[in-house]
């Protein structure tokens, strides 16, 4: 009998034994019931959870799915090469699109592969080879920028490629993991970069930091080897002028020319373009110094030919300054200045020279930087000094004078103005003493009881900066001094460069009333298209042709050509340098209109021409 | 120790042994909430046994000896010869309360001498974990606790507990047992199955679930116990207790099961604390576990109890509500399965509770329990 069945009965039966059958009816029947619950129940809980099972499952296997797909859709989509393989023998298990890209091959014929099922034999073994070492080693292998050996893109691509191993749960190898990437942009790039850092755009010739980098490596071994070398500071000669006349175009290709002549005469050296029209050389070690030299005038014969430019003949000279290491120093600073002093030497002395450094010229150059500093303060400790000279009628009567701008330095006495100048062109400070100038001979002019003229020299830097038309207009108002007796004279420097600009200038200061000169006629290119473009109101003949007039025959006749053209154009000419009578008298029998020089009367302050001037010594002193 | 056995019903009244030779210091009592609650079987007792402490609570069915019943309250009447017995009882003021409460009870109680404490709780106003956790702060995890949460059928109404008073909601009773001579052994098991996939418990507010795997609760407690039954939740809940998988203690068997169910917001209370983000998987009855379970409590128990006990041995059995609904008459067996592994020498009292105490066998440390059979057995050793 069933234990609960006997539990029953006995939980119906009385204390006398009978069995109550209603009871014991009603606990069976509950059995049951019990029993249907449990098994619904049961029946119940294990299909709920077959499904939830199922549906986990399913869940679980979408989520793997996702991972999956979406691990393949990057390795797939990654733009480098992926690869796997089998690590026991190298057999292609997986390969990305890139992948195949880099091979050439579609994956179907790589995977499931040997190397040796795929690659040529020598390409296999070498494969196979590194297969094992990183097998064997565990070590990672990584090779830089080198060719791809296999494939269509093959031998022009430069990849980086690495393999490692991965290993199973239990540490043997399982699998060999290689990436290679296409690395050929950017070598090409990284090299084009580093080229163009340490090259010079136009000339190509390494630059200013790439000839600093390895003249401090040189120094470096010459300082360990104990050897010698020599640093040359190379200027083109009236580059500038070839810019300014025939445009930066030809410029350009003179630039490119002479560079190429440079670097082709002194191969073997390391030649560098450093700015504008400067070049450095660095020679190799223990050149003799007879051969520095050699080389340094076989450089300026080789650029003093002439280069033939776009069907232009322009013509640069080429300065030349050398150092020795360790003589003029030891080191790079030292050693650059140096070249460099001798280089402003041999411009100095006339350009198309060699000249190598001694030590005076360090003295000299860094004088030149002393008077800049100087320059500065010249104007405000009333340093600057005008000085008049005369200008007459070849006949003698003075007409007018030019305003001559002379410095009195407190310890140096008077400065040449060919030596002040330059500077103050350089550094700009022209602009200011050119004013300064210009005022202080108005004013002068203006105090003059006799109307006579006065000629003032504008430099081309103040023509090319600031406001000059203001200005003279200025001053001729501040003066009261008419502007007809003023008269300005200019270079050809003013027209070269922006010959418009310059032009129209010219015409506004001309519609003032004042009246423009042509300085030093004769020099330079002296291009008659000028005279052309513009109605000067004189001409002034170099004095380099009337001292020589004497002397060489060919001056005389220039000095002819001169006037006879300047009366062809009816302007009238003025001749200055003119210290002999006999100057004098050549130049009145060549109808010369006006004269200008010793002969006549010296620059000088204006105390000593007043009776010129038409000012008695007493008026002056009352005035 | 002496034992004296009493069981009321409303044809017979009190009816038992022959009454103790010396009178009892403590008398245990347990009975259905209608039986209980107008206090007068608490003052019949208190007029046999004056000088004794006299502790009882509502039930899910009493169990005495081998019967469960639900017609008769049951009491045992116990003198100690060597034993000093303390009552003590709290009023808990709010669920949120419980761990206070726990400590001033456990408090009152702290003496060198304490040898166990057996809890009697309201089962429906308290939380069972944090009372306990409340106690063990105090006496520490190595002092036994036994006990249970006070029942009411499957009805989840309201349950009461009584102490040297008429039984009332609220309550916490607690006896403290001191001296050398006191034996204090027990033993807990479950017996359930695990079954389904594990699930997530995606957010919780203290021991209410508000959402599994992202789901309400009571959707799949009635999908699981179909419409029908899924009407009687929370009794019906009962059926299928949760098993928590603490990451923290993947060892510690942690079963929590249903004992309230808010149907608008579909979610469910349980017995304890329930961490948002832990796992979870749904148990299941089966008979033969569950009563081999009952036996392995048993088998604890009574090897725990060591040798040279002189007197009676008294077996407190604290079984869960949810085992004897899902069981019906079949829960019969788990109290044979007990009976056999405590011996024809042991009295066995106990009721069906809404939670046992116990420390089980792997931890050792106090714990409140869904879903178990607890045995406490107490005995004196010879003088």
């Amino acid at each position: 009998m069933h234990r609960m069945l006997a539990r029953q009965i006995r939980q119906s039966t009385d204390e006398s034994g009978k069995v109550d059958l209603t009871r014991l009816s009603e606990l069976v029947s509950a059995a049951y019931e019990e029993s249907d619950c449990d098994r619904r129940r049961t029946d119940r809980a294990i299909k709920l959870m077959i499904e939830e099972l199922e549906q986990t499952h399913q869940r679980a296997e979408r989520d793997l799915r996702r991972a999956r797909e979406f691990l393949d859709s990057i390795i797939e989509n990654v733009p480098i090469a992926v690869f796997a393989k089998d690590a026991r023998d190298s057999r292609y298990i997986l390969l990305n699109r890139a992948g195949e890209e880099y091979y050439g091959v579609p994956r179907e014929e790589m995977l499931g592969k040997t190397p040796d099922e795929i690659f040529p034999d020598s390409i296999a073994r070498v494969v196979n080879e590194q297969d094992r070492r990183v097998v064997d080693s565990g070590t990672p292998m990584f090779l830089e920028g080198h060719r791809l050996e296999v494939g269509v893109h093959g031998r022009e691509r430069l990849v980086n490629s690495r393999k490692l191993l991965v290993r199973d749960s239990a540490g043997a190898p399982q699998y060999l993991v290689g990436v290679i990437e296409d690395v050929t942009e950017r070598i090409t790039n990284e090299a084009r970069i580093s080229h163009l850092a340490h090259h010079d755009a136009l000339t190509d010739l390494p630059n200013r930091s790439a000839f600093n980098a390895a003249l401090d490596e040189r120094l470096e071994r010459a300082q360990e080897a104990s050897t010698s070398f020599a640093v040359l500071s190379l200027d083109l000669d009236r580059f500038k002028e070839v810019n300014d006349v025939f445009g930066h175009p030809v410029g350009d290709m003179l630039m490119r020319a002479a560079a190429d002549r440079l670097a082709a005469e002194a191969d073997g050296a390391f030649v560098a373009r450093i700015g504008g029209d400067e070049f450095m050389i660095l020679m190799p070690d223990e050149v003799r110094r007879e051969d520095v030299l050699a080389l340094a005038e076989r450089l300026v014969e080789t650029i003093g030919k002439e280069l033939e430019v776009d069907d232009y003949l322009p013509h640069v000279g080429l300065s030349v300054g050398i150092a020795f290491y360790p003589d003029d120093g030891v080191n790079a600073v030292t050693l650059l200045a140096n070249a460099d002093s001798a280089l402003y030497r041999a411009k100095r002395e006339g350009r198309g020279r060699v000249r190598v450094f001694e030590s005076e010229m360090d003295q000299e150059l860094r004088d030149r930087r002393l008077l800049q500093h100087d320059l500065r303060q010249a104007l405000e400790q009333n340093q600057f000094l005008v000085y008049f000279q005369p200008q007459a009628r070849v006949d003698g009567e003075v007409i007018g004078f030019e305003a001559l701008l002379r410095w009195n330095h407190p310890t140096r006495g008077f400065v040449p103005p060919d030596q002040f100048i330059p500077l103050a062109e350089e550094n700009g400070l022209i602009i200011e003493i050119g004013e300064w100038v210009l005022r202080e001979a108005c004013r002068e002019a203006a105090s003059w009881p006799r109307p006579l003229q006065v000629a003032v020299n504008l430099s081309p830097v103040q023509f090319q900066a600031g406001d000059l038309e203001r200005s003279i207009h200025q001053i001729l108002l501040e003066t009261g001094l008419t502007p007809t007796r003023l008269e300005v004279e200019i270079t050809e420097g003013v027209l070269i460069g922006d010959f418009t600009r310059a032009l129209n200038l010219l015409r506004r200061l001309k519609a003032l009333g004042v009246r423009i000169a042509m300085d030093d006629f004769g020099t330079g290119y002296s291009s008659l298209s000028y005279l052309q473009s513009f109605p000067f109101d004189k001409i002034k003949i170099d004095r380099g042709f009337i001292s020589n007039l004497e002397a060489t025959p060919q001056s005389a006749e220039i000095v002819r050509a001169v006037l006879s053209l300047a009366h062809a154009l009816n302007i009238p000419v003025i001749a200055e340098g003119v210290e002999t009578e006999a100057q004098r008298a050549f130049l009145a029998r060549e109808a010369c209109e006006e004269i200008q020089g010793y002969l006549i009367g010296r620059p000088d302050l204006i105390e000593r021409y007043l009776d010129l001037v038409g000012v008695t010594v007493e008026r002056r002193l009352y005035a | 120790m002496q034992i004296q056995y009493l069981h009321w019903n409303a044809a017979h009244g009190w009816r038992g042994a022959d009454a103790l030779r010396e009178p009892p210091q403590l008398v245990l009592y347990f009975g259905s909430r209608e039986q209980l609650a107008d206090g007068e079987r608490y003052r019949e007792l208190h007029a046999l046994y004056p000088d004794g402490h006299i502790v009882g609570c509502s039930t899910g069915g009493q169990i005495h000896g081998d019967d469960i019943c639900d017609d008769e309250v049951v009491a045992v009447a116990l003198h100690f010869a060597h034993t000093q017995v303390r009552l003590v009882q709290e009023v808990i003021e709010s669920r949120d309360a419980s761990r206070a409460c726990g400590a001033r009870l456990a408090s009152q109680v702290l003496a060198a001498d304490l040898a166990g404490l057996f809890v009697l709780s309201d089962g429906l106003a308290v939380n069972g974990g944090e009372l306990l956790a409340g106690i063990t702060e105090v006496l520490g995890p190595d002092l036994p606790v036994t006990g249970g949460l006070a029942g009411d059928g499957t009805r989840f109404e309201q349950t009461i507990v009584g102490a040297d008073a008429e039984p009332s909601p609220n309550r916490v009773a607690a006896i403290a047992f001191y001296g050398a001579s006191f034996r204090f052994a027990h033993g807990c098991a479950g017996g359930w199955d695990v079954f389904g996939p594990r699930r997530k418990v995606t957010k919780a507010e203290g021991s209410v679930v508000v959402e599994l795997d992202g789901e309400p609760p009571l959707d799949l407690y009635t999908r699981y116990l179909g419409e029908e039954e899924a009407e009687a939740m929370p009794g019906s809940g009962l059926a299928f207790p949760l098993r928590i998988h603490d990451e923290a203690e993947p060892n510690r068997q942690i079963v929590r099961s249903v004992f309230a169910v808010d149907r608008n917001a579909r979610t469910l209370t349980f017995a304890a604390d329930i961490p948002e983000g832990c796992t979870a998987q749904l148990m299941r009855a089966n008979f033969d576990s569950l009563a081999a379970g009952a036996g392995e409590a048993g088998k604890q128990a009574r090897s725990a109890l060591a040798d040279g006990v002189a007197g009676d041995k008294l077996a407190i059995l604290v079984s869960c509500t949810g085992r004897r609904r899902v069981m019906g008459q079949r829960t019969q067996d788990e109290l044979d399965a007990v009976a056999a592994e405590l011996g024809e020498d042991v009295v066995r009292i106990g009721f069906y509770s809404y939670g046992e105490i116990a420390p089980p066998a792997a931890s050792g440390r106090c714990e409140l329990h869904n879903q178990t059979m607890t045995v406490t057995v107490i005995a004196e050793a010879a003088a």
